[in-house]
């Protein structure tokens, strides 16, 4: 009871601010230089015009990267929420759309045509991601309704379809072989502010969600239920599914294809909070931005010099935890 | 104006019609049950009723508009239900759910409706910060009534509430219901239970295969010739203890076995008549007294009887129409009756039949509670004898 009543309370909401936050801090202060809080405090109060050397690495390497990883990690977990409960699928992440796949062929072929990086192969990850949403929600329409088990079908398809082309530039492609499996497995490194522009593009979508509370909550009933509580299933599928797909697409066409935070953050944080989406959102997106932060900075200190993929960390560190948690909830 | 008035409303499912030009209006503070068999589209009713299905061709309107026209939110804050199944695998606390049913309401407290007060009406308050998944069928039941309630809709449709309780939790809800209904809900309840069905509501509604089978109140709706029409089973109406209950064969043999004429009285008959009508037999009985056990039971499973009026010897007049129906009858039988003065003369018609060479079969315990003495020699000269009613039967089956 005493536990309920905690998990029931606003309390995980305040801790995992409190977590943001540090997280946040931790995140800009270490990494191959690392900054005292007084030095991170005078670069940020400073800003970006200060000539100081230590200034600019701060503004253009450490900041942009960090603000990046946080806005990853908040899109994935909170579009790994939305995508479980539309589909009332555990085994749900945000790359069951296809959206990922089709954003990892567009990428590819920017590569494989030596497009520059930026924008391009952004611009073409976040076509090839949007043009496969839109393939999949055709595929998914009957009528005025979206069949969430064609679309999640039609996803996963499609997803096995745009791989198996990855594949077969990537055998075509020699020297950029590498290249294309860097960008695969995701990553921060060298990424900078035209990035974090483009990732801004997630912020308004991050918020949508936070409006459809009572909806996402009552449809954890199955749709017609929640048709007969009065719920406008239609409408709030279509919202939701496309406020997933586009903060998926953006996390990917920046980051590359990261995986775990989109499946188990959301569950970690059922776990803490309960499933009552009130909690369950704001929770997840601050904890998806943390545990990215917190991953990235292991990736590029973990190994100093070289960098760990960031996908490879989340993984590393997430699944015992991740583990851990649900022998303890069982218990 | 009706609340729910359907006009020719006819559903199909991938081209196989579920219902088919039903018609039918439901009026403000009505307490109706649906009954009928599983596929008869029950459920599809509701769904009409409630919008969430369209019918192929004719109208379902609530407060005279289209059902399947409102927006969500305004259907909910007229017609709530409470589905069949319910399936909620997220660990969500017992208040939070009930909350849910207010979506339809602004968010302001007058018209939000308040939980607790609902949770307790249905006396499920102490549930209020339990987990759902942890509650049993008939607390998770309740709380999902609890939910709807929530709606403050006029119109309150549930699909087979009962059909996962027990006996008590039963009662408990159609209990509430009908309480709910005097204070001014109005109920359309789909149920399986056709003595709950008899025992709780003013109007029934059959439905069979599709189409309206009969409406009205119990006693229109709950005809025997109705339900074997509808269910193809025996259906036979009792009155006892001042309620009134079905109880069912399966239908009847159609190839008939033969023709039994039972001498009973004093209840000692009663359950052969129904065991031996469904074993396939025609069977009459006689001479016994109006209002005898036998005699009411022979009546409402329709026997052809010789009767004698109550607490009355038997008289040249119903003894002759006994003799009548031993003449026609295959095989007789003479349970263990009490013998007195009043009904003596059965014994004798016994013996015309075993004069006759009818076959005819005694009860063993008869010459033991024959005061007359008149049966005395019958067990000898009858062609068998039984102990009890499973004896006999073995024979008969």
């Amino acid at each position: 009871m005493t536990r309920s009543g905690w998990a029931n309370g606003w309390l995980p909401v305040v801790g995992v601010s409190g977590l943001f936050v540090a997280c946040l801090v931790i995140s800009l202060s270490f990494g191959p230089a690392s900054l005292s809080l007084s030095q991170l405090l005078h670069y940020v109060t400073a800003g970006p015009g200060d000539r100081q050397p230590g200034s600019t690495i701060f503004w253009q390497i450490r900041m942009p990267r960090v603000l990046l990883a946080f806005v990853v990690g908040a899109s994935l977990s909170v579009a790994g929420v939305i995508l479980q409960d539309l589909f009332l699928n555990p085994l749900t992440d945000p790359y069951v759309t296809g959206v990922s796949s089709g954003a990892a062929l567009g990428a590819t072929v920017g590569i494989v045509l030596h497009l520059p990086g930026m924008p391009w192969m952004t611009v073409l990850a976040m076509t090839g991601g949007l043009a496969t949403l839109g393939i999949v929600w055709t595929a998914a329409r009957r009528k005025a309704r979206i069949d969430v088990y064609v679309l999640l079908l039609a996803g996963v398809t499609i997803s096995y379809l745009a791989t198996a082309i990855v594949s077969v530039l990537m055998i075509r492609a020699g020297q950029d072989m590498h290249a294309i499996v860097y960008w695969l497995l995701g990553s921060f490194s060298g990424r900078s502010w035209p990035e974090v522009k483009i990732a801004l593009i997630a912020i308004p979508f991050l918020i949508v969600p936070l409006f459809f509370v009572r909806e996402m909550n009552i449809m954890l009933q199955g749709e017609k239920r929640a048709l007969e509580l009065g719920v406008d299933v239609e409408r709030t599928k279509r919202v939701l599914l496309l406020t997933a797909a586009v903060l998926t697409a953006v996390a990917v066409s920046v980051s590359g294809i990261i995986g775990f935070v989109g499946l188990v953050v959301p569950h970690v944080v059922r776990l803490l909070v309960g499933p009552n989406h009130q909690r369950l959102l704001p929770v997840a997106l601050l904890g998806g931005a943390a545990m990215m932060g917190v991953a990235d900075l292991a990736s590029r200190t973990m190994l100093a010099p070289t960098e760990v993929p960031v996908g490879v960390v989340t993984t590393f560190f997430g699944a015992p935890l991740f583990v851990y948690l649900l022998r303890r909830r069982r218990a | 104006m009706a609340l729910v008035s359907l006009e020719e409303a006819s559903f199909s499912y991938d081209g196989r019609a579920v219902l088919k030009r039903v018609s039918f209006d439901v009026q403000q503070g009505e307490f109706v049950g649906v009954v009928g068999p599983n596929g008869s589209g029950k459920s599809t009713l509701l769904d009409l009723v409630s919008g969430v299905r369209t019918p192929g061709t004719g109208v379902v309107l609530v407060e005279g508009k289209p059902a399947h026209r409102f927006r969500r939110r305004d259907m909910a804050q007229r017609v709530a239900v409470v589905p069949q199944s319910f399936v909620l695998e997220f660990d969500l606390r017992v208040r939070d759910v009930v909350e849910m049913g207010s979506y339809c309401r602004d968010r302001s407290p007058e018209s939000c409706g308040d939980v607790d007060a609902t949770l307790a009406r249905l006396g499920i308050a102490h549930l209020g910060e339990r987990r759902f998944t942890e509650l049993s069928g008939g607390e998770k039941q309740l709380v999902v009534l609890a939910q709807a309630l929530m709606q403050q809709a006029a119109l309150l449709l549930l699909d087979e509430p009962a059909a996962a309780l027990d006996v008590s939790h039963q009662l408990r809800l159609f209990d509430l219901l009908r309480e709910l209904n005097r204070d001014g809900l109005t109920v359309l309840c789909v149920l399986h239970d056709l003595n709950l069905a008899i025992h709780y509501f003013a109007k029934l509604l059959v439905l069979s295969d599709g189409e309206l089978a009969a409406l009205g109140s119990p006693e229109e709706a709950m005809q025997p010739e109705v339900l074997e029409a509808v269910y193809g089973v025996r259906a036979y109406l009792h009155h006892y203890a001042g309620r009134t209950f079905l109880t069912f064969s399966p239908r009847p043999r159609v190839d008939r076995r033969g023709r039994v004429h039972l001498v009973c009285g004093g209840g000692t008959g009663s359950s052969l008549m129904r065991e031996l009508i469904d074993c396939g037999y025609d069977v009459t009985a006689g001479v016994l007294n109006a209002l005898d056990t036998d005699e009411v039971t022979g009546r409402e499973l329709g026997l052809q009887m010789a009767v004698e009026a109550p607490f009355s010897p038997i008289s040249d007049e119903a003894h002759a129409s006994n003799l009548r129906l031993i003449e026609r009858a295959d095989l007789v039988i003479l349970t263990a009756v009490p013998i007195g003065h009043g009904n003596a003369r059965n014994i004798e018609a016994v013996r015309t039949a075993l004069e006759a060479s009818k076959p005819v079969w005694v009860a063993e315990g008869v010459a033991e509670r024959d005061l007359t003495g008149t049966a005395e020699g019958l067990a000898e000269a009858s062609v068998a004898l039984f102990r009890d009613d499973a004896e006999l039967l073995v024979h008969l089956a």
